[in-house]
């Protein structure tokens, strides 16, 4: 009975652990790690210094709101992750390559997935995520990073 | 003096007097919505504040926000349900649909393939839209319920929530 007991208790522990931990609850299944994800700010300091080496920056969403972006249009129809394709197929594979949507949070953003898989398909070795964890609006605009025309 | 004491006073109240009169204007319960003036698909432009008189539901969304178009045939039922309905201060209900669309047909297709009848409006700015920021609009769907005078009864509220909130201004 004991045994079952602290059984329980290590099980009960070890999944609320799991479960609070930002790392898992973010989902183990999702298609980049936390050291492919952009912080924001750090986009917009290497656009705002045209001295420093520029990323080429995919908008995978709705409209290419940042600055300099190409716009793909949603990776979740496949004419566009088709495009993106195309586009991937003329670079280099180590290009410092930045993706982003900014729809909705990433739980339920369906264009970051597909275009994701496909950059790690690709075998690219220098892509990343733009962490817009809430939206392209609370996370880009509102802090006055740089905007296309 | 008696006169000097009489003009402060009249100054003084008169000012108070004019700010009650003059609602605030914010986004709390309590404050005058702010005015939106944004094109319908048509192309011609539909003011918030031309609504006055009307129990009117704010409805923020975009046909690339799942939640939002889930919501939709909800609203659609309290539109038809609604909308005839007698209230104590209103005189009918109506839903202002502003859509932070980026491509027209989009937003096009959608509202007539499902049938949406009610106001829609779209700078096709999606999050750029000017709206986004006046309303402070932190993620979708978000919506705003304002009375005949224009001021915030309640913010985003969904569900059941928001069939109650309606249902309070309903004349008994």
């Amino acid at each position: 009975m004991k045994t079952k007991i602290l059984t329980f208790l290590l099980f009960a522990f070890t999944t609320s652990l799991l479960l609070t931990n930002p790392l898992y609850s973010q989902g183990q299944s999702d298609p980049w790690t936390q050291q492919q994800l952009l912080a924001p700010a750090d986009l917009a300091k290497a656009l705002n210094n045209p001295k420093s080496p520029q990323p080429i920056v995919f908008s995978i969403g709705m409209q290419a709101i940042i600055k300099g972006s190409v716009d793909i249009g949603p990776t979740l129809r496949p004419d566009n992750l088709n495009t993106l394709k195309q586009k991937l197929n003329k670079l280099p594979k180590n290009s410092q390559i930045v993706v982003y949507c900014g729809c909705c949070p990433f739980s339920r953003c369906p264009n970051i997935r597909p275009a994701m898989e496909l950059l790690k398909s690709m075998q690219f070795t220098n892509y990343k995520l733009l962490n817009l964890p809430q939206n392209v609006k609370v996370d880009w605009i509102d802090k006055g990073y740089p905007m296309s025309e | 003096m008696r006169i000097l004491i009489m003009a402060v006073a009249l100054l003084l109240f008169g000012g108070a007097g004019s700010t009650v009169t003059a609602q605030l204007c914010g986004l709390e319960k309590g404050n005058k919505a702010p005015e939106i003036r944004l094109p319908s698909i048509k192309g011609d432009t539909v003011s918030l504040y031309s609504l006055k008189g009307k129990l009117v539901l704010i409805d923020f969304w975009g046909t690339w926000c799942a939640p939002c178009v889930e919501e939709q045939s909800e609203l659609a039922r309290l539109y038809q349900q609604y909308k005839p309905a007698h209230f104590v201060n209103e005189k009918g209900f109506e839903i202002y649909g502003v859509a932070l669309e980026a491509k027209k047909p989009n937003w096009e297709n959608f509202i007539s393939k499902n049938k949406i009848s009610w106001i829609q409006v779209s700078d096709l700015k999606f999050w750029r839209s000017p709206v986004a920021k006046t309303y402070n609009i932190q993620g979708l769907p978000f919506n705003v319920l304002i009375d005949g005078k224009g001021v915030i009864l309640a913010k985003n509220l969904h569900g059941t929530d928001l069939e109650k909130a309606i249902g309070k201004n309903l004349s008994k």
